[in-house]
């Protein structure tokens, strides 16, 4: 069977019969967010990336990359995010070179909508599309089970209501660029500290039918503040109770070195060492 | 004729124990029957009932997704256009299988590039094409000792 394997599923069944617990669901939390303004989209994410209720990475990606002016920001399993906007972005590239047009973003979401409905959501995509083609700016969201939005401005992942909070009370139309990339990036502020599931930085990404930008760490409210205190302790702080001294010629009671072959040394007795070359002698 | 879009659900409900091992057929398999001596195990038969791995209700839904959709678009073409339409489209899909060989090295089971068009998926690229499911545990066939396999060279 090409594709998903299914072959481990009847031994789990079986094996949940006789009374072996499921494993838990592992609960995912992000919070991504897009907003169109006057010219263009803007999408935003914070940056951790968890694992249940441990942080697996504080400074993870989660703007995907679809064509040059089409990107995505994914919730859910990252492994599922990623691969799946990396196939899309492999079929819109033949898409757009069969059609010699430049991609349209309704074509990304209707691809992701009936890639993902055939999987039934077993692939747990969340994204976030947003883009500018000919017909102009857009933004959607899709589920992943299959359903999409079309809004001026969403949020999805577990700090979406935080960040559909700051939206419903900041969002104007017609923002200008500067606006819009500081809406976002406040309402992903609002999920980072009012989320546990979302933290660490601010990426933005601003798409404008010209050019992509990228601001990765636009954000940076958390920082690693220096320690109040040191405590290494400083060198000789432990007494020396005795001190012994094996000079080189007293080693050779250990240990013994015999030269093999003609005196050069053994292609196995090559050590690449990372050090800093030293000066000739 | 339905015009259903996706398929019906087929997984099994119920599953039969395998008794022999799956992978040589007829053979006892001491381990998956009885250990018990004194009655024989059964041995297991030449074809597997269910070529489903699973009773997962996502795996015969993908199994049967082509399928189903080809399925749906003859179905409408035959009432749009009459019987013609749709026995043309398989007349040369028929024609186009028979005249190509694809090696092994380039997925032999897959569709070549002429009935991929005729599909209308050849700007498509998929997860069973990226992983097809063999090649990846084992080293598959050299191109070379499948054409000498083909032409009879095998000495």
């Amino acid at each position: 069977m090409p594709g998903f394997d299914f072959s481990n599923h009847n031994r789990n069944i079986a094996l949940h019969a006789k009374g072996v617990p499921l494993p838990k669901a592992t609960s995912t939390g992000t919070t991504i967010v897009g907003a169109l303004y006057d010219g263009g989209v803007v999408i935003a994410a914070d940056t951790r990336a968890t694992s249940g209720p441990i942080v697996a990475d504080k400074n993870c990606e989660k703007l995907h990359y679809i064509s040059p002016q089409i990107w995505c920001a994914g919730a859910g399993t990252a492994a599922d995010t990623e691969f799946t906007t990396a196939i899309i972005s492999s079929n819109l590239e033949l898409h757009s070179l069969s059609t010699g047009r430049k991609p349209r973003v309704v074509t990304v979401m209707t691809m992701l909508k009936q890639h993902l409905f055939r999987y039934q959501g077993h692939i747990g995509a969340y994204l976030v599309v947003a883009g500018c083609d000919p017909t102009g700016a857009h933004l959607f969201t899709v589920h992943a089970h299959g359903s999409t939005d079309k809004l001026p401005y969403v949020t999805m992942g577990s700090g979406s209501l935080a960040a559909m909070s700051v939206f419903e009370t900041q969002w104007k139309p017609n923002l200008s660029r500067d606006d819009a990339v500081k809406l976002c990036a406040d309402a992903i502020e609002a999920g980072i500290w009012n989320d546990l599931g979302s933290g660490s930085n601010v990426d933005v990404c601003v798409i404008t039918p010209e050019k992509t930008t990228l601001l990765r760490n636009f954000k940076t409210p958390n920082t690693r503040e220096k320690k109040q205190r040191d405590y290494k302790f400083k060198r000789g702080t432990t007494a020396v109770l005795n001190e012994k001294v094996i000079t080189k010629e007293q080693i050779s009671k250990y240990v013994t070195v015999h030269d093999i072959g003609d005196g050069k040394a053994g292609v196995g007795e090559k050590m690449d060492v990372d050090t800093q070359p030293s000066a000739p002698s | 004729m339905s015009l259903r879009i996706v398929p019906a659900p087929t997984n099994p409900s119920t599953t039969t124990p395998q008794l022999g091992a799956p992978s040589a057929p007829g053979v006892h398999d001491t381990l998956r029957s009885n250990l018990n001596l004194a009655q024989p195990a059964p041995k297991t038969s030449a074809t597997p009932s269910t070529p489903l791995q699973s009773a997962h209700p996502l795996e015969s839904r993908l199994a049967n997704w082509r399928a189903q959709q080809e399925t749906l678009k003859m179905s409408l073409l035959r009432r749009q256009f009459g019987i013609a339409e749709p026995v043309k489209r398989q007349m040369e899909a028929q024609i186009v299988r028979a005249g190509e060989w694809r090696p092994s090295v380039l997925g032999a089971g897959t569709a070549g590039v002429h009935g991929d068009i005729l599909a209308g998926r050849d700007t498509e690229l998929d997860w069973e094409d990226v992983f097809s499911g063999e090649g990846e545990m084992r080293e598959g066939v050299d191109f070379h000792v499948e054409m000498e396999g083909r032409f009879g060279m095998a000495w």
